[in-house]
């Protein structure tokens, strides 16, 4: 509800606040269940002090293939919501058209800078396993 | 708007504004409205909450981002800051969180269940359910964490 009132008083067409809504939904839920896997895998099925992984721990972990791929799921949606999340936020300031042009423009170099990133991380990891 | 209040009137204003054309108003004049719950019900409380949950989480992302590209530096970097990451006070900003992410990611399927015109006579009991199960998760998840230092 909040996220289409809020967005509602943009001057977007309602196509347009509508597909926002369901991208935000979507990864929303879709995060549930990935922040779920990502939590319980790194942090709560290690014994050790603080529940911490260590570098092998690390580099075994992205060397699987199924969490290679789920780690790389997790970064795209975890980012579009982020980015949606933060263009919600920033609207909420009253932007005009031509400042919420350009901020839709930054976000969106923003998140494939941030997946980018974050693929290299992943994939330098699990050369290294 | 009545809606911020609760109570049947409420329910119908949102009913009336989802069914009109046109914008539907907003529910606060921008993010400084986001602190100011006085005078506003459980509705604006759980969007501020996610409002603010939300930014810390982006925050995160990218200081979680910065601290596993230590893992670029190889073993001896990486044990190094395990040292520091097992302190109480570095579990403690885990509890805190994992606060954060049951806040925003249980009130945000309760706002993904009202958007989606499933709930909305039952708005708070939605928000109650979520606070307890967030609760008990939360309290579940810090022994966890603590008791493993």
């Amino acid at each position: 509800m909040a996220a289409r009132t809020t967005d509602a008083t943009t001057s977007a067409p309602a196509g347009s606040r509508s597909r926002v809504w369901l991208w935000t939904a979507g990864t929303g839920v879709a995060l549930l269940v990935l922040v779920t896997i990502h939590m319980v895998a790194h942090h709560f099925v290690v014994e050790r002090m603080g529940c911490l992984r260590t570098y092998q721990d690390v580099l075994d972990y992205v060397g699987n293939p199924v969490m290679f791929v789920i780690e790389l799921v997790f970064l795209v949606v975890v980012t579009i919501h982020a980015m949606l999340g933060l263009r919600s936020v920033l609207f909420d300031f009253g932007l005009s058209d031509h400042a919420k042009r350009l901020t839709d423009r930054g976000l969106t170099v923003l998140g494939v800078v941030t997946v980018a990133y974050g693929f290299v991380l992943i994939g330098v990891l699990a050369s290294r396993a | 708007m009545n809606a911020r209040r609760g109570g049947g009137s409420g329910i119908d204003e949102i009913r009336k504004a989802r069914e009109a054309p046109g914008p539907v108003p907003r529910k606060g004049a921008g993010p400084v409205a986001w602190f100011d719950i006085r005078h506003r019900g459980l509705g604006q409380f759980a969007f501020s909450l996610n409002r603010i949950t939300g930014l810390g989480l982006v925050f995160y992302l990218y200081l979680h981002l910065a601290v596993l590209s230590m893992l670029f530096l190889g073993q001896e970097a990486w044990d190094d800051f395990l040292g520091l990451a097992a302190t109480t006070a570095f579990l403690l900003l885990d509890v805190l969180l994992i606060f954060g992410l049951l806040a925003h990611g249980l009130n945000g399927l309760r706002l993904a269940l009202i958007g989606s015109g499933r709930g909305i006579d039952h708005q708070k009991a939605l928000y109650r359910s979520c606070q307890v199960i967030g609760t008990i998760l939360l309290l579940g998840a810090a022994l966890h964490i603590l008791g493993s230092e």
